[in-house]
């Protein structure tokens, strides 16, 4: 089943407890393998199970994400490490988990799907069953978000041109 | 374009989903924004960022693919040998199976499978034999106020567990899984050594698959064999509750008889 890793990214990050992800995915692969006979081929067969990972996370997970989620990354005492060289200017693993985590269910979501999963905006927003402009919305929110939380940890982006562009109009 | 506008549209200008009249606007807007050039490349490096640290995570994808092969094979009736070494000839003899009835599934050929577990059952099945027969590496509750206040959570009566284990039951432990769509309250029972599972949720206004075997306290017992696992299951007023045992159908139904008198 080539595609569970991903399913089970994705479902750890939007259910309470890792038994409880391992239980999601369980329950999506069944319920594909059921209605495999729905299934259109030469349609995206990926962007099929994780509209189903999420139909069975919001009718039937509702009540175990039930308040506020904030899912834990990794357990106790594993922080995940950065995979280079210490490198001063990369931004922390441990910052960009924490920031992750204090997105709400449906910013963390997109972020995922399409930072992590690589799936197009129009893919989420079949995936999510939403209009695309609300996923574009959510994502542009849940990118500002991060911005907010991890701009001072984060390497200096501003090019040569862009700060002589801003000296000139200062300037001026 | 003004900036809100710019940074909404970037992902599908990256994925080239943009016409080319908004494409145009987005670009003219970069060329001329002092900060959404740069937010968008932070954008990227956070997202880039998060990718590499997601995928550097080990993810054991392999116990929920074998979670869900053995739930296929206990609905199609079949029985899975209890642990097979991974990638022996015996696996592959199994994966072939489990590929064949997906092929016949997909084809519209259920039927051909023969005899069919309802899935709940089966669910059940798989549960108890990977989290109490194998002992899967799960979470656990045995202090009576955690298990009360899952019980609650459930609408399942905590005087039901505590009726439960007032025979020679002995009560083990607790958790809530997922069956067949559904949140049960997984409880673990043991007497002479061996380990039985009762799954009770609230019940709801569908009855229980399959013929009823025997009436017991005017109570309806279903029975079925999933695999290595036998399943008893009844329904009270308030709830539906299904045994499980690995030893036998008795086993699973002596005690169901007991739980149906007792809850």
């Amino acid at each position: 089943m080539p595609h569970t890793q991903g399913l089970l990214r994705v479902a750890r990050r939007i259910t309470p407890d890792p038994a409880a992800a391992e239980d999601l995915v369980q329950e999506t692969l069944l319920r594909a393998w059921r209605s495999f006979d729905r299934f259109q081929s030469g349609t995206n067969a990926r962007a099929w199970l994780f509209r189903i990972l999420f139909n069975a996370c919001y009718t039937q997970g509702r009540k175990l994400r039930a308040g506020p989620v904030l899912v834990s990354l990794h357990e106790p005492g594993s922080e995940p490490k950065p995979q280079h060289d210490a490198a001063p200017s990369l931004l922390d693993a441990a910052a960009v988990t924490r920031a992750i985590e204090e997105l709400s269910t449906e910013h963390r979501a997109v972020l995922l799907l399409g930072a992590v999963e690589g799936f197009t905006c129009r893919e989420m927003a079949e995936i999510l069953a939403l209009p695309i402009g609300t996923v574009m919305s959510r994502l542009s929110r849940a990118r500002q978000a991060l911005r907010e939380r991890l701009g001072p940890a984060a390497p200096n982006f501003t090019r040569p041109e862009h700060s002589a562009q801003c000296a000139t109009k200062e300037a001026s | 374009m003004n900036c809100r506008e710019a940074l909404q549209v970037a992902p599908l200008h990256a994925s080239g989903d943009l016409d080319a009249v908004t494409a145009a606007a987005y670009t003219a807007h970069l060329e001329t924004c002092p900060d959404c050039p740069q937010k968008i490349e932070r954008d990227a490096y956070f997202a880039a960022r998060l990718r590499e640290i997601v995928l550097s995570e080990d993810v054991d994808a392999e116990a929920v693919n074998r979670r869900v092969r053995l739930q296929i094979a206990a609905e199609a009736g079949k029985r899975v040998p209890a642990s097979e070494p991974r990638r022996s000839r015996r696996w592959v003899s199994v994966a072939a199976g489990i590929a064949a009835a997906l092929l016949l599934f997909a084809l519209g050929y259920r039927d051909l499978l023969g005899r069919h577990i309802p899935a709940v059952y089966a669910a059940a099945a798989t549960d108890h034999r990977l989290e109490v027969v194998e002992q899967a590496r799960r979470t656990w509750f045995d202090n009576p106020a955690q298990i009360e206040a899952l019980a609650q959570q459930e609408g399942v009566p905590m005087q039901a567990i505590v009726a439960l284990a007032s025979g020679a039951y002995h009560f083990e432990h607790a958790r809530l899984c997922y069956l067949d769509g559904r949140i049960y309250l997984h409880l673990v029972f043991s007497i002479d050594g061996h380990e039985l599972s009762v799954y009770l949720r609230q019940r709801e206004a569908q009855s229980l698959p399959g013929r009823a075997r025997e009436i017991d306290n005017g109570r309806a017992l279903h029975a079925a064999d999933a695999g290595h696992e036998h399943v008893a299951s009844f329904q009270t007023d308030q709830l539906t509750a299904m045994v499980v045992s690995d030893q036998s159908a008795d086993a699973a139904l002596q005690f169901a008889r007991f739980a149906s008198t007792v809850i």
